[in-house]
């Protein structure tokens, strides 16, 4: 009886794994979770002067890291006169994790205004040829000069004729901006001056004429 | 012997017949044999993971009990990526370590998971899951499997939970108050699996591959996703955008499970990888370790070892860099430069003249063929690997048995004591012209599963 039961049992068990229909297969399953990718950030500061820093995560969402709100270089009521220099001091400081591969700088416009206040304008145009001087200089964190940028120079810049104009009209747009080169690095600054003058020789219809402008920096990686 | 003496001796004869042989018949001669001590034992169907040189991650020892192992190491973990930077990869080798030959091998993305942290007792009514390590986002609606040991049970998720969430919140499934069907252990393993799938709720934000803005900073004392305001997370953008590929390099075969280069979903244009079963991972980052001589015949380009990070196929545009100084070679041969390929010193390159002057040691090598195609691909993504190749689409890997060719009708997958190893690697791409920045601070964390069948 036993020997039939076992024959029976093992019958049904050759049944079981062998018949047709669906039966379990042996399988096995390995995961790895938890990987990640994280991207870093290219953010930067502006400093003019001895202002505060102006973030280029401070301005709208979108188009995003971009903040035209920075401080002026130069103020349009300061009064100047030909021959007479001003100068702006501008840090531009990598607070990002990456490194910036490029820098680069650009004037979107140049538009020719009336001096705040001037009684009699003399109707010229600072931004047009005969007009403002402008040059950028680079320099060192003492602000000793390392590389004349614009007009392109030895270390030191010079004033030149028609600089702002040039300026203005080579270099307008971000792909057609004034390239400085690599850098700076995460955690790291570069140190600009800019300088404007009227000419010595400036017409008197530059008189209670004004230049507006802004100037554009522009990191990438 | 008197005849009285025999009579009853045959008398007693037939009576100790008869008395065997049963009522009314006789017994008859018989014999006997027994087999005994039979026995059925099955056999195993095991797996071990190992990434790189490290441990071995077994699934016989899996907290859930059930030959599964959901908690294996994380393949990679990279920070303070860049657009265009070199890719960056792991080695994973997955060996059967059971006594059956697996008839398939499989690689796919991982559904939305979790563990249980929390015991559930048989009987008790459920409301919820107390897990940790949720991997991506759980849908209201999705359908929640609970599993230990031989014990599952479904029920469907009644709310959102997003990482680092830990609770799930659950009701039966069809719809109904919950009780539990077992004891469920901590460990057990949660998966949601109407996650990555295309007709999952708002597809893009029920992937086990999601996205969160980063925390930390990639160096000290620099902005972090978190300070902001351009970095949105919804749709898991970075997931859609960044790169993943897996290599295989068993027994120095390649083959292009997925990625640039892969026949299993081709980008176009295709790319000459898909010919020599590589994937195409731009070399970046590489440097000459001799001079290139001006005006000299040019029919190799001297490497540094340490520096290869990629691999190049024949005719692919390889661009020397010095300064401002840029030579533009072919590539000669196809080559893996990719982990284990140490001893590399040369890139093979179709004979050709410097025309610039000489490039010194340390000038920078790119594979530009292959940057193209990956800084163009939009289909190799994190995102839908997740989609096209979750568990209801997995990418099966039938054996190499040459560079770029597999035999699909292999009877065999992966044999018992048999290993295959894969470089897993992500790339995120820089493609022309388009401005990132929605991209930066943002981490994307998923997952890859490797499953075996008897």
């Amino acid at each position: 009886m036993k020997k039939v039961l076992a024959s029976l049992l093992v019958l049904g068990g050759l049944s079981f794994l062998t018949a047709g229909g669906t039966f379990a297969l042996l399988n096995s399953e390995e995961s790895n979770p938890g990987a990640s990718i994280a991207s870093g950030t290219l953010t930067f500061s502006n400093v003019v002067n001895a202002g505060t820093a102006c973030f280029s995560y401070g301005g709208p969402a979108s188009p995003g890291n971009v903040n035209n709100t920075c401080q002026a270089l130069f103020v349009a009521t300061t009064q100047n006169y030909p021959n007479v220099q001003a100068t702006a001091q501008v840090k531009i400081a990598n607070n990002g994790s990456l490194d910036a591969s490029d820098l680069s700088v650009y004037m979107p416009s140049c538009t020719n205004t009336v001096t705040p206040g001037a009684p009699t304008p003399g109707g010229g145009n600072p931004c047009a040829a005969g007009g403002a001087q402008l040059y950028l200089q680079e320099t060192d964190s003492s602000f000793a000069a390392t590389k004349c940028w614009f007009p392109a120079g030895p270390t030191t810049c010079t004033f030149a004729a028609n600089a702002l104009s040039v300026f203005a009209t080579n270099f307008a747009t971000s792909a057609g901006a004034l390239d400085l080169g690599s850098g700076p690095a995460h955690a790291q600054t570069r140190y600009f001056v800019v300088g404007m003058e009227l000419p010595s020789t400036a017409s008197n219809t530059l008189q209670g004429q004004a230049a507006q402008f802004g100037l554009t920096w522009h990191l990438t990686n | 012997m008197t005849e009285l003496k025999k009579l009853l001796l045959g008398l007693m004869l037939l009576g100790a017949v008869t008395y065997f042989g049963g009522g009314g018949t006789w017994a008859s001669f018989s014999a006997e044999t027994s087999n005994g001590g039979n026995g059925i034992s099955s056999g195993t169907l095991t797996m071990s993971d190992q990434i790189n040189t490290g441990g071995l991650c077994l699934t016989t020892n899996a907290a859930s009990a059930n030959n599964v192992n959901p908690a294996c190491g994380a393949a990679l973990t990279l920070t303070n990526v860049a657009p265009g930077i070199a890719a960056s990869t792991a080695k994973i080798t997955i060996q059967n370590t059971g006594s059956i030959d697996a008839s398939k091998f499989a690689v796919w993305a991982s559904s939305t998971n979790a563990t249980l942290n929390a015991a559930i007792t048989s009987g008790n009514s459920v409301t919820s899951l107390t897990v940790s390590g949720l991997e991506g986002t759980v849908a209201s609606g999705d359908t929640i499997v609970l599993s230990y040991g031989a014990n599952t049970q479904t029920f469907l998720a009644t709310a959102v939970a997003t990482p680092p969430a830990t609770t799930i919140s659950v009701q039966a499934s069809p719809p109904g108050p919950a009780t539990a069907n077992a004891n469920y252990p901590i460990g057990a393993t949660v998966t949601d699996t109407t996650s990555d799938t295309n007709s999952g709720s708002t597809a893009a934000n029920n992937t086990d591959c999601y996205d969160r803005q980063t925390t930390s900073p990639g160096t000290v004392g620099a902005t972090k996703g978190t300070d902001l305001n351009f970095n949105p997370i919804l749709g898991n953008p970075f997931c859609a955008r960044a790169l993943l590929f897996v290599q295989e390099t068993t027994g120095g075969l390649n083959y292009c499970w997925y990625g640039s280069g892969s026949p299993i979903d081709p980008i176009a244009p295709a790319v000459g990888e898909a010919v020599s079963g590589l994937c195409a991972i731009p070399i970046i980052g590489v440097t000459t370790s001799g001079v290139l001589t001006f005006p000299g015949n040019i029919t190799s380009i001297p490497i540094t070892p340490t520096t290869l990070n990629g691999s190049v196929s024949a005719g692919d545009q390889i661009v020397v860099t010095s300064g401002a100084h840029t030579e533009t070679f072919t590539a000669g041969a196809a080559a893996n430069f990719l982990i284990g390929s140490t001893g590399v010193t040369s890139i093979p390159v179709t004979s050709q003249a410097v025309t610039t002057p000489t490039f010194p040691a340390g000038s920078t090598v790119v594979d530009l063929t292959a940057a193209n195609a990956m800084n163009s691909d939009t289909t190799s993504t994190l995102a839908n690997f997740d989609t096209a190749h979750h568990s209801t689409g997995p990418i099966q890997l039938p054996p190499v048995t040459a560079s770029g060719t597999a035999n699909a009708t292999a009877s065999v997958q992966l044999a018992h004591n048999a290993s295959r190893t894969f470089l897993v690697g992500l790339y995120m791409p820089a493609p022309s012209g388009i401005n990132q920045n929605f991209l930066q601070g943002l981490v994307s964390t998923f997952g890859i599963t490797w499953h075996i069948d008897q």
